[in-house]
């Protein structure tokens, strides 16, 4: 899925991003454009909010485990897309990154609220899996806490392409080559399941 | 050669294609290599699943809140609320939405022939458009990679001397216009094509590669669907065609017994709920799809947004929708009555398809 033609739809994403705590992911020195004028609201927000809603939820929903919390992480990323002037070519990606960061902040900062935290299909409904990936909503718990352990950069990237974006994009988002990016995913990978493993063997 | 890197691996099983050929021939070769992809794989898998989150939001209370919470702080710059239903109706036409006419109906689908053990589970009786994107129609998932797709019956075209032919050959009736648009003149030759099936089953293993090769994770297939089998059939129809001086057609109407779909058992949900969650369209695309197509009678109908424009209209009562190209070179109006499906399309204008379409007389 391609989200975004070259790397200057991500670059937007900074440490300098107003409101945004994006993480060091991305490239010094460049700030979110903000619209002219205070506090202005771009026009299109509407429209994007829409078409990007769901997917923005989704990256969040998978760092954080709990949808109630990706509703929230989402809000706020929509509050700052809606005073920047990211291009609106460029605005999925754009709230995909921004998603992944703010949620991992949340995942780090202890910010989490009391949420109870869902397992897809509560799991009652999870069936075998065609490669034995049955995941306990302990095991999720503890991968979560796993994710929040990992490099930021390794946690993006893993988060970006469960999400379906192509690795194209998550190498432009996280400034690696396109090369890298496998090694990238398939690190925290192995780091995730060693996790379970590590719990799965002492238990 | 080296061993390609974990890095390559991984990739290969997202991206094949992004992985240089030299390295993919020598995995396919190197047990060392194919053992790597294998933990690999697993280890993707239980990432997948264990990230996976069932996230099903309510965009209009959604954005309800942030409304709210861009009024409180913003001094003002929101747009006014479109306020008529139409016209955002006409707005959600334009933007990158929906599709997926042929997976869906396909897999909701099955032939008419209805053996004994095939159960009905689709039959058309509405017509919705759904305008699609180009770039959004490139992620609906190819059927071939789902499961085995054999053609049983196919379209095959044919004309005959004149209407009574075209009935016979048919069963259907031919519409008669008596009054043609100006510009169309002339008398009509007659095409008919028999009644045309397919049969798709759906693979678990391919879909699992499918799935693979396309950057996701294989969500567990519900109980029953791998091997279950769908039907779809169309036609048999018949078209009345009017030449033009340089041999394009200048109208064409035509009828064809709208397409149905049987299933072996398992439930057109469930099928199409599975795929949906594996083609890589956009949530709003597939919501969408999954509200056209819940009653199993109304068949969506993509629209190249980039080429088409849709309308609704009736013919005498019954809905109809109008398609017009943005080039203004071709219009056709379509509906459907009594599992029936008749089309009235040409280098005409939206009045003067309607105008033939509401004219027509069964002979």
């Amino acid at each position: 899925m391609e989200l975004v033609r070259g790397r200057a739809a991500w670059s937007v994403l900074s440490p300098g991003g107003r409101g945004l705590p994006s993480g060091r992911a991305g490239r010094k020195g460049e700030a979110v454009a903000t619209v002219p004028g205070r506090e202005a609201v771009r026009a299109d927000l509407e429209q994007v909010f829409r078409a990007a809603y769901p997917r923005v939820v989704a990256v969040a929903a998978r760092v954080l485990g709990s949808r109630d919390e990706a509703e929230d992480v989402a809000q706020e990323v929509f509050l700052t897309f809606g005073r920047s002037s990211v291009p609106a070519g460029e605005a999925l990606g754009w709230l995909s990154v921004a998603a992944a960061h703010t949620a991992l902040n949340h995942l780090r900062s202890g910010r989490r609220r009391a949420h109870r935290e869902v397992a897809a299909g509560d799991g009652a409904t999870v069936t075998p899996d065609v490669a034995d990936a049955v995941v306990t909503l302990d095991e999720r718990r503890r991968v979560r806490a796993a994710l929040a352990r990992l490099p930021r950069k390794q946690a993006v990237a893993l988060v970006l392409r469960h999400s379906g974006v192509s690795y194209a994009d998550v190498a432009a988002a996280l400034d690696l080559s396109p090369g890298s990016v496998g090694t990238t995913v398939r690190r925290a990978e192995s780091a995730l399941r060693k996790e379970l493993n590590r719990h799965a063997s002492s238990d | 050669m080296r061993h390609p890197t974990d890095g390559t691996l991984r990739r290969l099983l997202d991206e094949p294609a992004g992985v240089a050929d030299a390295d993919r021939e020598h995995v396919a070769g190197c047990a060392v290599c194919r053992a790597g992809l294998a933990a690999a794989q697993r280890d993707a898998a239980l990432t997948g699943a264990a990230l996976d989150m069932d996230a099903d939001v309510d965009v209009d209370r959604a954005w309800s809140r942030l409304s709210a919470a861009t009024a409180a702080t913003a001094a003002d710059g929101r747009r006014p609320q479109t306020a008529a239903a139409g016209s955002r109706w006409r707005t959600a036409l334009r933007s990158p939405v929906i599709a997926g006419v042929a997976v869906v109906t396909l897999l909701a689908g099955a032939g008419a022939a209805a053996a004994a053990d095939w159960l009905p589970i689709f039959r058309t009786e509405r017509i919705a458009p759904i305008s699609i994107s180009q770039a959004d129609l490139l992620k609906l998932p190819d059927l071939s990679g789902y499961g085995d797709l054999e053609v049983t019956e196919e379209v095959q075209l044919r004309g005959v001397a004149d209407a009574a032919a075209a009935r016979q050959a048919t069963g259907l009736d031919v519409p008669r216009v008596d009054d043609l648009p100006r510009g169309v003149t002339g008398e009509p030759s007659f095409q008919v094509g028999d009644r045309a099936s397919a049969v798709f089953t759906f693979s678990e293993a391919k879909a699992r590669q499918a799935a693979a090769a396309a950057g996701h994770t294989l969500p567990p297939a519900p109980a029953g669907l791998d091997g279950s089998s769908f039907r779809l059939t169309v036609g048999p129809g018949v078209a009345a065609v009017w030449q033009e001086a340089r041999g394009l057609p200048a109208m064409l109407v035509a009828r064809v017994v709208a397409p149905k779909g049987y299933s072996t058992g398992v439930p057109f949900e469930t099928a199409r709920d599975y795929l949906l969650s594996l083609s890589g369209l956009p949530e709003h695309v597939k919501s969408q799809l999954r509200t056209f197509s819940a009653d199993g009678r109304t068949l969506p109908v993509h629209v190249l947004a980039e080429e088409l424009t849709s309308a609704s209209a009736d013919v005498d009562g019954v809905p109809a929708t109008v398609f017009s190209s943005r080039d203004g070179a071709l219009t056709a109006v379509v509906w459907v009555q009594d599992g029936v499906v008749t089309a009235v399309a040409g280098s005409l204008s939206t009045e003067e398809v309607l105008s033939v379409a509401r004219d027509l007389e069964d002979r």
